[in-house]
Parts: structure tokens; C-alpha cells; sequence
């Protein structure tokens, strides 16, 4: 069974097709990258996958671990263990992030029929995720994302997969608006989360965080579908030919 | 309007105001003894000393007012023609509608004076204890406070009910600084589901003094707040910092109009209010800012939430400006919860109903968290969570 089954799906955004007929299979243990031009879908695609208000299925279907993915509440998809990465995490002033933390956590743990996380451990497993991702202890007590600036975002995104540990993350831009340290510190977030009994769907504009988050498979997509896909290679060949050649192709 | 009459709903400033069940209560004043009061006060805070009033009335037995006290009680007549020319002559010239503290003045027998000396300190707990009904009459609290040259005073306000089922208040605040003094107000209402609550408070703030008021709104089932505060010297500063639930059928106005009367002073005007069920909530922050008050600084911001689908909100800003060299920001906004930040929170695997409550909760600690008495910011976030929002585990944890 595939961790994560796409097939064949369309979808629209106030009237307009976005997905076309994208499939796609992420197997457990495996880092895919979808790349692509502005307007291709990739974005919608993630927020598809997450179950956001405003995206109308039109076809087609997601299987996660087995489970119809679709007819799933965004809460559901959250506690079965997908986890988006906000290309524009936003600003929730007066919940902080620790508060979040836990009963994002205690949401999962919910489902799962576990006790509530014991508050001492829970703070301890933070901390380390933190000192990982290099963020100041400071972070907890502040609003989510609240005056962040885009890379404190981007980080504090990817904390929050780290404390969450999903079975799949779908990570959209987490690499935009990084300078290079930056950039390095989420790619060694992404790659502490890697195991066999995980997945990584990794939506980048850029080749540059390929370089520190090896991809499994890379996939381009254009005009709501894959149209092509290869491994790291290909995302090298982007990068240098851009992508109109796939475009024609496709 | 005679000059002892209630206001109506055709009059603009009091067009949100739910003014049946104050007409309905008896207008003379409770007479003592005119009920058996369940007083169940919070624990005193440290540091303060308290004075309770039962419907309107000191009461001894529940106070613990210190010897040295810069407080006393001082019967009415005693304080009344002071009080009058002030509301008449320095404020009452601003057009600001008075009636209901008028009426306060024509029927209440006692005074609570604070007049802490120059340069003195003084903590004081305020708690104002309404249980007698309507049929028995009305509670007049009245409180006056003259602060010293550069004193600091600290005052803890509470509206609370005590049995009643609809106790009626007009309450009144005449509040002087004199040059850098600093007074730090919070108040909260928290009176019976079926009381009805009114107050008038009037500010008149010298050279360098700051007024600041938080002012916390959710009992009872009809309250107004009329606010008047007048930077009267230069340098004068004036912090207003609401938070207002509106549940059941509560209607909650708020009225504040703040007045720039010298150079360089500031104001800082924050309203977060919660309109529920059908639940009716209004803000109207007028500021002024005159000729003189060159440099003068102001920043509003007005904000409501509607989460039933009879409730009604409104946050009005008003801006009067009659200076060029002035720094005016304002904003007000009355809408539903942010879906963005809803979905964040539900793809984080909340359930939807936790969601909307952390997101109410975030809304209404933007006012509420600016109470910086810690032990009181406690004790009304645990107000909210049991009336109104249900945060799991949030309270006390800003």
C-alpha cells in the first residue's frame, strides 16, 4: 500500500481548473520534490491535499494509508498524520506557539487514544527540537508566527513538524525567502524527520534545496499534471534549461 | 430631556444602548436592608486595600480599608457642589451627555473620595456589589478621585452581583490628575445575568499625567459605559484598553470620547469585543483633537467579532480634528473569524470547535492581556472561560 495515492485528480478554484488529471504514488521512506512554473498548480495541490475551503473536486481520487483522503475534515487529515508547510504561515497573535504546540499534539494523541502529553517531557522534546532548528527558546512564548520574520516562519514551520512527527509532511515553499543559512537550517529540520516509515512531498520553485534535501524523485508539474519525472537529475536539468522544454513536451 | 431624565434611543450617542430595563427599575435610591446579599468576593489583592458597597452602599463588615487610607466616605451633599460645577463648567461644556450621572447626583447619598497626596502611592479594590431588584430601587455608586502631583494610584474596579435577579446601577467616576500624576484603572462588570449596569466616567488629566483604563464588559444584561476624558495639559497621556462580551440577549455599549485639549499628548484607544448568540455589542471612540493641540498623537483601534448568527456589532471611530500638525491613526473592523487562521489551526489537527474558541480566546487576550495586575488578569480570564469561550487549558497561560 502506497503511503499516499493521487489519482487521476482534477480540481478548481473559483471556477477554474487547477488539477488536471494529476497522479502521483509517495511510498513510505521516500522524499519526492514537485517543481514547476508560477500558475502551475503546485501550491493548490498542497492545499488540496490539506483540505482547504475553496477547492472544489472534480474528479479523481486520493487514497492515504488506504484511507479516502477527501472525505476527510482538514482536522482529520491533521490527526491521520499529513502535515502542510505554509508557503505563508499566518499570524495568529494571542495563541503562542507552545500552547499550539501541545494541543496540536494532544489533538493527535486524542485520535490516537493516548493519554494527554506529560507537560515537562513535551516542553524537554521541544527544546530539542528547537536547539535543532536554531530558534530561541523566546519563540514559545510569542503568538504564532506573530512579527516573525519569513525565514522565523519558515523555521517555525517546520518545528512544528518536527514536535508533530506526520507520517507524510507536504512542505510548499518552505524554501522561499531563505538565505542560505537558513535555508540549511530547515533542510537539516526536513532530513531529522526522514526515516523508512515516513514521507516528504517537497513543493519548491528551486533546485537550491534539493541540494540539501536529497528528493528520491523529482517531478515537474505543468498545466495541473506531472509532466515529467526523473530523480535528483532532473531537477539539475531544470535548473539549467528552465522549464519551458518540459512544457513543450508535455 | 429635562435635566433628570433617562436618555432615549433617538438620541445618536445612545442609539445602542438598551435603556428598558434601567427605566424599569425604581429611580429612587435602594434603601439599606432592601435585600439579603450572597457576597462572594475574589481574594483581596495584594497590596490593595478594599472597600465594598452593597447596592450603592459602604459596607464595613466586608472592608478592610487601611487607618492611613488615602480614601473616605463623604455624604453627598458634602461633595456634591464641587462635583457639579466640574461636570458643568470644565466638562459639561464638551456637549458630552451627562444625564445619567446627573441622575446619579440627584439620587445617591454617599461619595467615595481618593486623594492620595502629592507624590503618594495608594493601591485601592473598588467592588460594587448589586443583589437588590429593580422594584426596590436603584444603586448610585459614586466615586471622585483627586490625585496629587506625581502620585500613582492603582484602582481595581468591580461590578458584581450578589443574588439579585435584576439589579439596576447608575454609577458615576469623576476622575482629576493633577500634573504627572499616573492612575492605573481597571474595572470589570461582572454583575448578574439580569442586571442592568450603567456608569459615567469623566477624566480630566493635567500636564504629563496618564490616565490609564482597562475596562473589562461581561456581565449583566444591559450595560453602557460613558467615558469623557479630557487632556487638559500638555503632555497628558490617556490609555483605554475594552474587551466586551456580548452573549445570551446582553447588549453592551460603549461610548468614549476623548478629547486633545494641549500639545503633545497622546491617546491609545483599544476595543476587542465578542458579540455571540444574540448577543449586542457597540463602540463608539470619538476623538477629538482641538486647535491647540499641536503634536498630538492618537491611535484607535476598534475591532468586533460576530460568532451567532443574531448577533449584532458595531465599532465606530470618529475623528474631529481641528490641527494640521497631528498624528491620527484609526481602525475598526467588525467581521467573523479569520478562515485563514482557522485552517491554519485545523491543519494542525484542532478540532473545529477548539479552533474557534482559541481563536476568540486570542482575539478578546488582545484587550484583556493589557490588564497587567496579574492576579486579576487570572480571575477575569476565568470569568470568560466559564461564561463564554472554552479554551481548554488557556486560561493563565498569556
Amino acid at each position: 500500500m502506497n503511503l499516499l495515492k493521487i489519482e487521476n485528480l482534477t480540481a478548481s478554484v473559483g471556477g477554474k481548473k487547477v488539477i488536471q488529471g494529476l497522479s502521483l504514488a509517495i511510498d513510505a521512506g521516500e522524499v519526492h520534490a514537485i517543481m514547476g512554473p508560477n500558475g502551475s498548480g503546485k501550491s493548490t495541490l498542497s492545499y488540496v491535499l490539506a483540505g482547504r475551503p475553496g477547492y472544489e473536486i472534480t474528479g479523481g481520487s486520493v487514497q492515504f494509508e488506504g484511507r479516502d483522503l477527501l472525505s476527510l475534515a482538514p482536522e482529520e487529515r491533521a490527526r491521520a498524520g499529513l502535515f502542510l508547510g505554509f508557503q505563508y504561515p499566518v499570524e495568529i497573535p494571542g495563541v503562542n506557539n507552545v500552547y499550539l504546540l501541545k494541543a496540536a499534539v494532544n489533538a493527535r494523541r486524542k485520535a490516537m487514544g493516548l493519554p494527554e502529553v506529560d507537560a515537562y517531557e513535551f516542553l524537554q522534546m521541544v527544546r530539542g527540537k528547537m536547539k535543532l532548528m536554531q530558534m530561541d527558546e523566546s519563540f514559545l512564548s510569542r503568538g504564532v508566527n506573530e512579527g516573525f520574520s519569513g525565514g522565523e516562519k519558515k523555521r517555525n514551520e517546520i518545528l512544528q513538524m518536527l514536535v508533530l512527527e506526520p507520517r507524510l509532511a507536504v512542505l510548499d515553499e518552505t524554501d522561499s525567502g531563505l538565505d542560505i543559512d537558513a535555508l540549511k537550517v530547515v533542510a537539516r529540520g526536513v532530513n531529522s524527520l526522514r526515516s523508512a516509515d515516513r514521507g516528504v512531498l517537497l513543493i519548491t520553485h528551486y533546485q537550491r534545496l534539493l541540494d540539501h534535501v536529497v528528493p528520491d524523485f523529482v517531478h515537474v508539474l505543468a498545466r495541473g499534471r506531472i509532466a515529467k519525472s526523473g530523480d535528483k537529475s532532473l531537477a539539475l536539468e531544470l535548473e539549467q534549461r528552465g522549464y519551458d522544454w518540459v512544457l513543450e513536451v508535455a | 430631556m429635562t435635566a433628570h431624565s433617562l436618555p432615549t434611543n433617538r438620541d445618536e450617542n445612545w442609539r445602542y444602548t438598551n435603556l428598558r430595563p434601567l427605566a424599569r427599575a425604581r429611580i429612587d435610591a435602594v434603601v439599606p436592608g432592601a435585600s439579603e446579599p450572597r457576597i462572594e468576593l475574589p481574594t483581596l489583592l495584594p497590596g490593595y486595600e478594599r472597600w465594598v458597597f452593597i447596592d450603592g452602599r459602604f459596607a464595613a463588615e466586608y472592608s478592610t480599608n487601611a487607618a492611613d487610607s488615602c480614601a473616605r466616605l463623604l455624604s453627598f451633599n458634602a461633595a456634591g457642589e464641587a462635583l457639579a460645577k466640574v461636570l458643568d463648567s470644565e466638562i459639561g461644556g464638551a456637549g458630552v451627555d451627562f444625564s445619567l450621572a446627573r441622575l446619579n447626583g440627584a439620587h445617591g447619598d454617599e461619595v467615595l473620595l481618593i486623594a492620595p497626596a502629592d507624590g503618594a502611592e495608594a493601591r485601592i479594590e473598588l467592588n460594587f456589589v448589586v443583589t437588590a431588584p429593580a422594584s426596590a430601587g436603584t444603586s448610585y455608586p459614586r466615586v471622585q478621585v483627586h490625585a496629587g502631583r506625581g502620585s500613582h494610584l492603582r484602582i481595581v474596579e468591580r461590578h458584581l452581583g450578589g443574588g439579585g435577579a435584576d439589579p439596576a446601577v447608575n454609577a458615576a467616576f469623576d476622575l482629576a490628575l493633577r500634573a504627572d500624576a499616573q492612575l492605573d484603572h481597571c474595572r470589570l462588570q461582572n454583575c448578574a445575568d439580569g442586571a442592568s449596569c450603567f456608569d459615567t466616567l469623566t477624566a480630566h488629566v493635567a500636564e504629563r499625567a496618564a490616565y490609564r483604563l482597562r475596562a473589562v464588559t461581561l456581565g449583566g444584561q444591559a450595560s453602557r459605559s460613558t467615558i469623557f476624558v479630557k487632556l487638559a495639559g500638555r503632555e497628558a497621556r490617556c490609555e483605554l484598553f475594552a474587551a466586551a462580551i456580548a452573549g445570551r440577549a446582553q447588549t453592551h455599549d460603549i461610548f468614549a470620547e476623548i478629547e486633545h485639549a494641549a500639545p503633545a499628548t497622546t491617546t491609545r484607544e483599544l476595543f476587542r469585543g465578542i458579540a455571540t448568540e444574540r448577543g449586542k455589542l457597540a463602540f463608539n471612540g470619538k476623538m477629538i483633537v482641538r486647535e491647540n493641540a499641536h503634536e498630538a498623537d492618537s491611535d484607535q483601534s476598534l475591532k468586533t467579532l460576530l460568532t451567532g448568527n443574531g448577533a449584532e456589532a458595531a465599532a465606530r471611530p470618529q475623528l474631529e480634528i481641528y490641527t494640521d500638525r497631528v498624528r491620527a491613526r484609526h481602525g475598526a473592523t467588525t467581521g467573523k473569524l479569520d478562515e485563514q487562521m482557522l485552517f491554519y489551526l485545523l491543519s494542525r489537527g484542532l478540532e473545529r470547535a477548539d479552533a474557534q474558541a482559541l481563536l476568540q480566546w486570542a482575539f478578546i487576550e488582545d484587550a484583556v492581556s493589557q490588564v497587567q495586575l496579574a492576579p486579576l488578569r487570572l480571575e477575569i480570564e476565568k470569568l470568560i472561560a466559564a461564561n463564554f469561550i472554552a479554551p481548554d487549558g488557556l486560561v493563565g497561560h498569556s
